[in-house]
């Protein structure tokens, strides 16, 4: 039987549960203010494009036209500067890719000495300020001829990101049993070929991680790129922006529907990735969760 | 075809200071025998397997297969399969694909390949299941995948790190009857490692019983059983155990637990004394001069067999009895025991005494 102070309860644990009407609804008030702060930028850059007379505030466009997306191919070569974007980050993210398999590998499965001093070590390179390091990097790339060079970008994008992800992919790797190489050695393979044959394959979603926040870190980079180029032909996205802020001469008159429309090619790519591979990455972040 | 040998084997481990994980292990593996490693986890087992694939090093002494050490070689290099507790099967690879792995790396033709993998599958009926991932089989299945991809190969030697722990109980023991027929026909040296003397005393051609990384007694089945050198290889060793009883030496007689006088007929030094006696080696009889009374403290029916729990001194004692045996609790019942079949060992180092 069920006494009247038992129903109370219940009654006030579900209270307790639901809350009341006015939690709800200033819930999700703060929720709708919170997507549209995060939202609005976005669909600014969404009617800006399609505008044939942008303003720096968010309306339907008065008249729809595609105009601004010729106009940053003819006006401005915004295809050199995908191109060359795309060349550079598909390129750092192979590397990355290379690097970040065999380092993270050797952290996490063999006995170094000063093991652990090597793996914060890693780790404290990625707490420094790039900021930091721009005025050497600039002097170290201009005394070696890596300036307005692709290889100067590849180089320095791969190895910004490469503390960070050798830390990600070493906690892929400690979560891929070690009986399985084992196996393959004495199947017969050598240390490397069972690396590439099993424990990759193994560990895909964590490279395919790895691949994508390599792609999109040198994807969306710009501090190096401004110090590292300065020839036009090498523009890179980022410096493509600038370009088209600073066209009249003395008078920075900025033509919102080009910039709209760049902001919309840049984005497409990142998108494109992200919905390609979002499953692999959530599945490979959560693993890399366990694993650490 | 391979004989393997340990030579004076010592592994310690980093950070494990105290002891040794295998001290000084001497063992030789006859050509086509099946050796068991038996013993508690953390005995050495299986970091003593592991040194034989070539998956840790030995500190000192040397390993040979054939006569050639392989203490140096890679695993690649030593021409030996294991078969792993956790089956380690390939997850990204069809059953098919796994068990062809091996053959692939020796850049076997397709044809070729595809002929050896098809009669292990059919050997260890694996025909219908080739095409599955390891996920989509159950542990049985992946542990016979395992066992085919150790097969195909061919190798010298084969390792097995308790492949059977996985399974239950049923599927266990019928594995394990299978393994033994398998080995009689391919005549590869085996070495297998497990903590189940059951396992051990059904497979094995001779077992070597390890204790904290040193090897106890090495001999068949039937030695070990009946001749156990110590106290933990006689405890360690049947099911159900061997009955351990305090016992004195006094005036060539044997007294255990200070009530059951037993005829000792040899000299024995010692005077302190633990007894061991096998479950089957002490008989209920009827009352006499030389059968000892004891309370009956449960029955346990089998169907095959009985063991009747008694109360002795301060000790219980388990004796093995017919099937229609099945003496009340409370009641007395009379022991006698096999002189032939008692095993005496000094109380103090637990050696067995001559």
């Amino acid at each position: 039987m069920t006494t009247r102070a038992q129903t109370a309860g219940r009654q006030a644990a579900a209270r307790r549960r639901e809350g009341t009407w006015i939690e709800a609804v200033l819930a999700h008030l703060v929720f709708a203010a919170v997507i549209v702060f995060f939202l609005a930028p976005f669909v600014w850059l969404l009617t800006a494009a399609f505008d044939a007379d942008a303003q720096a505030y968010i309306r339907w466009p008065s008249q729809l036209t595609l105009d601004n997306f010729v106009r940053v191919f003819t006006e401005h070569d915004f295809g050199r500067a995908l191109a060359n974007s795309a060349l550079v980050a598909g390129l750092t993210m192979l590397l990355d890719v290379v690097a970040v398999s065999l380092a993270g590998y050797s952290l996490s499965r063999m006995d170094l000495r000063f093991k652990s001093a090597i793996t914060y070590g890693v780790l404290l390179l990625q707490t420094m300020p790039l900021s930091a390091t721009m005025v050497p990097i600039y002097g170290l790339a201009r005394a070696v001829g890596l300036r307005n060079s692709y290889l100067g970008l590849i180089l320095i994008h791969a190895a910004i990101e490469l503390p960070f992800l050798i830390w990600l992919m070493k906690g892929f790797f400690d979560s891929v049993p070690r009986y399985l190489e084992e196996a393959a050695w004495l199947d017969g393979r050598s240390k490397l070929r069972a690396l590439v044959e099993v424990v990759l394959p193994v560990a895909r979603n964590g490279i395919g991680v790895v691949a994508g926040l390599s792609f999109l870190a040198a994807w969306a980079e710009v501090l190096m790129v401004i110090i590292l180029v300065d020839r036009q032909d090498m523009f890179t996205v980022p410096l493509a922006f600038y370009q088209v802020l600073r066209t009249r001469g003395g008078y920075t008159e900025v033509q919102y529907g080009m910039v709209a429309a760049m902001g919309v090619l840049y984005l497409v790519p990142v998108m494109v990735i992200f919905f390609a591979t979002r499953r692999m990455m959530v599945r490979g972040l959560l693993s890399s969760a366990r694993g650490l | 075809m391979a004989r393997v040998e340990y030579d004076d084997v010592t592994k310690q481990f980093l950070g494990q200071q105290d002891r040794a994980a295998v001290d000084h292990l001497t063992l030789d593996v006859a050509d086509g025998e099946l050796l068991v490693l038996l013993g508690p986890s953390g005995c050495g087992k299986t970091t003593a397997l592991r040194m034989l694939a070539g998956l840790e090093y030995p500190d000192s002494g040397d390993i040979r297969i054939d006569r050639r050490s392989v203490v140096g070689l890679e695993p690649k290099d030593r021409d030996v399969a294991l078969v792993f507790q956790s089956y380690a099967l390939y997850p990204h690879m069809s059953a098919k694909d796994n068990i062809g792995y091996p053959l692939k790396i020796k850049r076997m033709t397709e044809a070729e390949r595809d002929r050896r993998v098809t009669r292990v599958a059919e050997m260890l009926g694996l025909g219908t299941l080739l095409d599955r991932r390891p996920a989509r089989l159950s542990g049985g299945e992946q542990q016979r995948v395992a066992l085919a991809r150790a097969i195909v190969r061919e190798p010298r030697v084969f390792l097995m790190d308790e492949p059977l722990s996985n399974l239950d109980a049923k599927l266990r023991t019928h594995t394990r009857t299978e393994l033994k027929a398998l080995q009689r026909q391919l005549a590869t040296t085996t070495i297998f490692v497990t903590h189940d003397q059951a396992e051990a005393m059904t497979l094995a051609d001779r077992i070597a019983v390890l204790d904290r990384g040193r090897l106890l007694q090495l001999g068949t089945p039937d030695e070990l059983y009946n001749r156990p050198v110590s106290l933990f290889v006689a405890q360690f060793i049947g099911s159900p155990p061997m009955n351990i009883l305090a016992a004195q030496v006094r005036d060539g007689t044997l007294v255990a637990e200070g009530v059951w006088r037993l005829p000792l007929g040899r000299r024995v030094d010692a005077t302190e004394v633990s007894l061991g006696i096998r479950p089957e080696a002490i008989a209920l009889s009827e009352p006499s001069a030389d059968a000892q009374a004891a309370e009956v403290l449960v029955s346990e029916p089998l169907g095959s067999e009985t063991i009747v729990n008694v109360k002795l001194g301060n000790a219980l004692v388990k004796v093995r009895a017919a099937p229609h045996v099945r003496p009340d609790a409370g009641a007395t019942v009379h022991l006698r025991a096999d002189p032939a079949r008692m095993t005496l060992f000094d109380a103090k180092t637990g050696a067995a005494l001559p």
